[in-house]
């Protein structure tokens, strides 16, 4: 039902908004990447040709958008289930007459708010950073931000549905808190592996979350005009995927050990 | 009404629960005594529909929770051994949370709400944070959370745990009330003194198995015992703890 859907994504919601110290820590870590190119930006200012500057800082970036969808949701993606287990009050949740398909689906809205708003975020920071550093923008503005948002934003569902299926595993919030940290390295790890071998990807590669949108930020940084149509079919197979998690945490809240597990 | 029959369960090679039946009636407390590991909190989470029993069946009011959990759900209220409150929302709030999952309509939700605080004592904490609350004011919280949607049977696991003695008996005088008004009302403890007090009907479990069911007093007549406490120690075998 998507009343109860909506029910448990707003307390989720109020609950994560009253938490300030999450907050900042991921309002941080969304800003990071902007704040480190902008350094690198000046560092390199007077050292080399600008055109060749603005190559070195646009692959930076790439990786640091990534890694900005996972991160803006890590705090609350604990919290919601794992963090549940730990505090006892999963089990008064699991008796209320919710199916645990809308419980699960609640949840990764209000974790979804989270990401999106950290990839947000850090564009926004990345926007500011092109205009004081004098770069441009290559290719088409707007035709980019439409493929950027048909690529990256099912990336930040995506990235808040990975999480949620990992703090449905976990017993407590400090494991979750250490796969979760892995699942950071699966951005930054997929641009290191395409940097140093960059023939090494499949065609199938572009509809595969995060190594689609890897390549996605890449062809833009090589000149390629900004791809919609393929963005948008990327964009449904990373949603496709998100939901296949979802469906894979709400049958695990079905077990025994979930109940047992705290 | 909650009947249990011949319900089993196993966690791998361990039988939690074996052959328990035993029936809970409108209007009556019945006790779920054992000691620890006897299979109490178990044949509690198998009538709320949180575990699915391997053996047997339960049926709440005529309504079995598997298939129908969520039928069974709105019929029972349950304050189980997690009791863990939302600790940045109020009281007010974790109630109005849970009402609004039940699917109360809000007028009457706040109505409920005011109700519930009001019956077990907690206007000088309802609009605080629940961070800070004591043991006695989380178990009345989440009591209050646990009949929310009115239910017509409630569920309590160990409920007087950590509790001191002013709020044990408020408790007590709350489930008297609640029973006078014909709820079936199913209580696990351990404390025998409490059992004694509280409950009109009996059930002693043992590893998982039915050992004896009827009133306190039939409970003694039945183990030509004086006390409750020397029938379970009779009727269990429990082994005596050897004096210093």
């Amino acid at each position: 039902m998507l009343n109860h859907v909506l029910i448990v994504a707003r307390k989720e919601l109020m609950d994560a908004l009253r938490d300030s110290r999450a907050l900042v820590s991921a309002l941080l870590y969304s800003l990071l990447g902007p704040g480190v190119v902008f350094m690198v930006s000046i560092a390199l200012k007077n050292k080399t040709q600008t055109g060749a500057n603005d190559g070195v800082l646009i692959g930076m970036m790439a990786v640091f958008t990534l890694v900005s969808a996972f991160v803006g949701g890590m705090s609350v993606a604990m919290d919601v289930l794992a963090g549940e287990r730990e505090r006892r009050s999963l089990l008064p949740l699991l008796i209320t007459p919710i199916t645990r398909r809308d419980l699960v689906f609640g949840k990764w809205l209000a974790i979804s708010f989270f990401t999106t708003g950290g990839l947000l975020v850090n564009l926004a920071g990345f926007a500011a950073v092109f205009a004081t550093a004098n770069m441009a923008i290559p290719g088409n503005v707007p035709r980019l931000l439409l493929a950027l948002l048909c690529g990256l934003v099912p990336l930040a569902l995506f990235a808040a549905a990975i999480e949620l299926a990992i703090s449905t595993i976990c017993r407590a919030v400090k494991e979750t808190q250490t796969y979760l940290s892995l699942v950071t390295f699966l951005p930054m790890g997929l641009g290191m592996f395409l940097v140093f071998f960059p023939g090494a990807a499949h065609a199938w590669w572009r509809i595969a979350p995060v190594a689609g949108q890897q390549l996605l930020l890449e062809s833009w940084m090589r000149g390629r005009e900004a791809p919609v149509l393929e963005s948008l079919i990327l964009g449904l197979f990373t949603l496709a995927s998100a939901v296949c998690l979802l469906l894979y945490a709400a049958n695990r809240l079905e077990q025994d050990d979930v109940v047992y597990g705290s | 009404m909650i009947e249990v029959q011949v319900l089993g369960k196993h966690f791998g090679g361990v039988e939690a629960v074996s052959n328990l039946s035993f029936t809970a009636r409108d209007g009556a407390i019945t006790g779920l005594l054992g000691s620890n590991g006897a299979g109490k909190t178990t044949t509690l989470r198998m009538i709320c529909g949180v575990l699915r029993p391997q053996g047997g069946a339960v049926r709440v009011d005529g309504i079995s929770p598997h298939p129908d959990r969520r039928r069974v759900q709105r019929k029972v209220g349950a304050l189980l051994d997690h009791m863990g409150l939302y600790s940045r929302l109020t009281a007010r709030e974790n109630l109005n949370y849970f009402g609004q999952l039940h699917g109360i309509a809000p007028q009457r939700l706040k109505q409920r709400v005011d109700e519930l605080i009001s019956l077990l004592g907690l206007q000088p904490v309802a609009d605080r944070r629940t961070a800070g609350f004591s043991q006695g004011e989380r178990m009345k919280t989440a009591l209050a959370r646990g009949m929310i949607h009115s239910p017509n049977n409630l569920l309590l696991d160990e409920p007087t745990n950590g509790l001191d003695v002013p709020t044990v008996r408020s408790l007590r005088f709350f489930l008297q009330r609640v029973r006078d008004a014909g709820a079936c009302v199913v209580f696990s403890s351990h404390v025998l003194e409490e059992v004694r007090a509280l409950c009109d009907n009996v059930v002693i479990i043992s590893k998982g198995r039915l050992i004896a069911e009827g009133s306190p007093g039939e409970l003694c007549r039945q183990s030509s015992c004086a006390s409750l406490e020397d029938a379970f120690v009779k009727l269990t075998g429990v082994a005596e703890v050897p004096a210093c």
